[in-house]
């Protein structure tokens, strides 16, 4: 490589790199900027929106160094009817030492945090205040109050503020447990109990919130679609006064 | 001939199979009659009566019974129509069947968009909905793990190591006469009233299901067998018919994709082979693996389904990576840089491919102490998946870039993949999963990886090889708009698929809630924009292949061995075999020759590039 390559050579790394920091800073404000997640209203919901966002913003500059060092070389270095060949670089140390370097690192990085994290965090407050029995069957929702027995279908009847565990079950084929303003998501297995936990924090119900809602999220035949059902988050009192004419 | 020869094998053998069942049946005091049991193994009895048909019989297995083989004596168009052992002509026999496939499950796409423009069920029914899905879903699948590997995989692959042919000519075109029974399961499937599971076919709904779920059972089998005996074929060939000096360091990178997609093939098939028999048996013997009212466990199905599942993501994938780095070197007119770690890349997907396929199952009720490990293993597969970023802008790096169609093609693949790469960082991310399994999300995701990446990397293929496989050129101007076509259509589709999920429209379903509309009728606009980019290409496609300018040997001057025999190839490809001295990618180097081909053969190169 000549003196005048060597010159050339940087220039356009620099170039590429100063391009890489704008778009990444435009990329990172853009991110910022738009509003990615719908009605939120669990403690759930933070977590995993925040997990999102956080990887939003590492996979920002990443995207923008594929899409600057990609399309500036597709710029420049376009053959203009020459014929001729590219230079013969088949490999440059530093370059490859530093992708796998930082690939490696970013993605330990984002295997601790926000994943083991998230996890961790989603864990925490293991102790429940209400235990509600669900029963999927094609194509409704069933729901026991454990405490009091109290059944019910329909709108799902929750107090605000409390620990929820859910224990789901399915008496027919698999379907899912999914509760779209809560984040929270858990298949129900014929056969099997599982669980998941919920703190709702906002006051809510399906008339005004589309997110408020328990929805299948498994494929279990025709009727899958239509098989949601409301959410309805409300005070204790209002809880406890709704349980008790409800039968409890 | 051929193939009313094998139909009347296959119907002979249906019967034949049906005969003894009905006759054990009756024996064991059951009903004789039931078409399930008798359908499911007389299947296997159809098959084999089809494949002795269509030609087993007369060119393979005569001398087994001390008869004389007949000669094969077939010549012309009638080739593609029988049981033609030559790797080119299997090559092109899996291109135009898998070609087929694509466009009518693209159709049923159409109409499931028209379905969802709307709130509320318009032109179909929600069962209607799901059975339509569940086609679309199973053949686009069929079509990715297969097209690919099955049209360039055999007519490319033996050429650019500079072999005559596969390592087991015979079993190469068993392989492909596999595939029609595939496609009349589909059809019985379709006419059979379909089934509502999606190509997923979770246990136990999958075992409730119509009789077509059968069909999609039986498809889906024997589509494995295709591809276990079809990836067992490539292995063979690569290791053992490499020409003199092809070391394994020499080789194209495509040969790369394709040997180690079949090595994935042939150890991980066999799974989906056995969730479907598992599947069969609960539906058809009175099994219990699925059933947990008595002691089975339907998790056990997503297990073993996902064992093969994500693999098969590789399978769809890794050729598209081959393809897009060939031909990146090639129009840039560079060497591939860092082959090494490419190779390094791709061998490192396949080593990581068997332990990440719980990320599937992060809310389905699986063991918690699973879901870290599946974290983590899933992320860390972005590693040698950057490789092939690494290499392909490596080499794109002061290159002198063509574009031509095919480039064109491969710089989509990049660009889609990029996009369906990241994307599944977060999937990966067990909180987010948690909201965004089983969205829109996910269908827009794996629509970038398996749309955008894979079928992007078939018609790179298709329009780089063309000239090859046909002796004609394709029209370059349609070729690229075709290429604009298709992939602003695909990105206004998909794109906002991701923010439907992130709304909370899930997915498989025929209907939403109001507030989806808007941005479902979008979608649908893109769905029809990109679906109309293929009329362009099928005119092209069936026009040059017609009537196309007849292509010189060497279209694009690239250096693999393949566009140094003529267009098409004659049918031992070589005249003399090939002494190869260095690997393809010497552009730019002096004195680099990647093969020897003997003195005749380089006089006809050198006619070829001035045509």
């Amino acid at each position: 490589m000549g003196e005048e390559d060597r010159n050339n050579s940087s220039k356009r790394l620099l170039v590429v790199g100063l391009i890489w920091l704008v778009a990444t800073v435009l990329a990172v404000i853009a991110v910022a900027a738009i509003q990615w997640h719908p009605f939120a209203a669990s403690r759930e919901a933070e977590i995993t929106d925040d997990a999102f966002d956080l990887l939003l913003l590492f996979a920002a500059p990443v995207f923008t160094f594929v899409l600057v060092v990609g399309g500036y070389t597709l710029v420049r270095d376009r053959d203009r009817g020459t014929g001729a060949d590219g230079a013969p670089i088949r490999t440059n140390r530093l370059f490859i030492g530093t992708w796998v370097v930082i690939t490696t690192a970013l993605s330990v990085l984002i295997v601790i945090t926000p994943g083991f994290t998230g996890l961790d965090e989603l864990r925490a407050e293991p102790e429940p205040d209400l235990i509600i029995d669900v029963r999927a069957e094609r194509w409704n929702w069933a729901y026991t109050y454990a405490e009091s027995g109290v059944e019910t279908q329909g709108t799902l009847m929750l107090p605000i503020d409390r620990r929820i565990l859910f224990r789901i079950s399915s008496t027919d084929v698999i379907h899912s447990f999914w509760i779209p303003a809560f984040r929270i998501k858990k298949d129900a297995v014929p056969g099997q109990i599982t669980t998941t936990m919920v703190t709702a924090e906002v006051l809510g119900s399906f008339d005004n919130q589309d997110e408020m809602r328990v929805q299948c999220a498994e494929l279990c035949g025709v009727g899958h679609a239509r098989m949601f059902t409301g959410v309805t988050v409300v005070e204790q009192a209002e809880f406890d006064a709704w349980l008790a004419a409800a039968g409890g | 001939m051929t193939i009313v020869r094998g139909a009347i094998g296959g119907v002979a053998g249906y019967i034949l199979g049906a005969a003894l069942l009905m006759s054990i049946r009756a024996a064991a005091g059951s009903r004789a009659w039931e078409v399930e049991s008798v359908t499911a193994g007389a299947w296997l009895f159809a098959l084999t009566g089809w494949l002795l048909g269509v030609g087993v019989w007369r060119y393979w297995a005569r001398p087994w019974f001390g008869k004389k083989e007949q000669v094969y004596t077939t010549t012309g168009w009638r080739r593609y129509f029988d049981f033609d052992t030559d790797h080119k002509v299997i090559g092109i026999q899996y291109l135009v069947s898998f070609l087929a496939l694509f466009f009518m499950a693209g159709l049923f796409a159409m109409v499931m968009r028209y379905e969802l423009m709307g709130v509320g069920e318009d032109v179909l029914d929600a069962d209607q909905y799901n059975s339509l899905m569940s086609l679309h879903g199973t053949m686009m699948v069929f079509v990715a793990v297969a097209a690919t590997v099955g049209a360039f995989g055999n007519y490319v692959v033996p050429i650019m190591i500079g072999a005559d042919d596969m390592a087991y000519p015979k079993l190469n075109a068993l392989s492909f006469w596999l595939v029609p029974p595939v496609l009349v399961a589909l059809t019985a499937s379709f006419f059979s009233g379909g089934y509502d599971t999606g190509w997923t076919g979770y246990a136990p709904l999958s075992v409730q299901s119509d009789v077509g779920g059968l069909f999609f059972n039986l498809a889906f089998f024997t589509l494995g067998l295709s591809s276990i005996v079809g990836a067992l074929n490539i292995i063979v060939t690569v290791v053992t018919m490499r020409a003199q000096g092809m070391t394994w360091f020499r080789l194209p990178i495509f040969v790369w994709s394709i040997f180690i997609t079949s090595i994935l093939s042939l150890i991980f098939t066999q799974f989906i082979g056995l969730a479907m028999l598992m599947v069969v048996l609960d539906r058809t013997a009175g099994t219990i693996f699925f059933d947990p009212a008595s002691g089975g466990e339907p998790l056990l199905y997503q297990h073993v389904f996902w064992f093969y599942s994500h693999p098969a993501v590789y399978i769809m994938i890794l050729p598209a990576f081959g393809i897009t780095l060939e031909i990146v070197s090639h129009f840039t007119r560079k060497p591939l840089f860092a082959y090494k770690w490419a190779v390094g890349g791709l061998l490192g997907i396949m080593g990581m491919s068997s332990v990440v396929w719980a990320h599937h199952m992060f809310t389905s009720g699986m063991a918690e102490a699973l879901r870290k490990p599946f974290l983590a293993s899933t992320e860390m597969i972005s590693i040698p998946t950057g490789f092939i970023f690494l290499s392909a802008l490596g080499t794109l790096w002061m290159g002198k870039i063509r574009y031509t169609v095919p480039m064109l093609f491969a710089l989509g693949v990049l660009f889609n993949f990029l996009i369906g790469g990241i994307t599944g960082v977060f999937l990966a991310d067990v909180p987010v999963d948690i909201q965004l399994q089983d969205t829109y999300f996910v269908v827009a995701h794996f629509h970038y990886v398996i749309l955008g990446g894979g079928i992007f990397g078939l018609f790179a293929a298709i329009y780089y090889w063309f000239p090859k496989m046909t002796g004609r050129m394709m029209n370059d101007r349609l070729g690229k708009l075709h290429f604009w076509w298709m992939m602003i259509g695909f990105n206004a589709t998909f794109l906002p698929m991701f923010s439907l999920g992130l709304q909370g429209m899930n997915r498989r379903i025929a209907d939403y809630t109001p507030d989806l509309a808007d941005a479902n009728r979008a979608v649908s606009m893109g769905g029809f924009f990109l679906g109309t980019s293929f009329v362009v290409f099928l005119y092209n496609f069936l026009k040059s292949w017609a009537r196309g300018p007849v292509a010189p040997s060497n279209p694009w001057g690239a250096r693999t061995l393949e566009w140094q025999i003529p267009s098409p190839p004659p049918h031992e490809n070589f005249e003399v075999p090939p002494v190869v001295l260095a690997d393809p990618y010497g552009y730019g180097e002096p004195d680099s020759i990647h093969a020897d081909l003997g003195v005749t053969q380089s006089e006809s190169i050198e006619e070829g590039v001035e045509a």
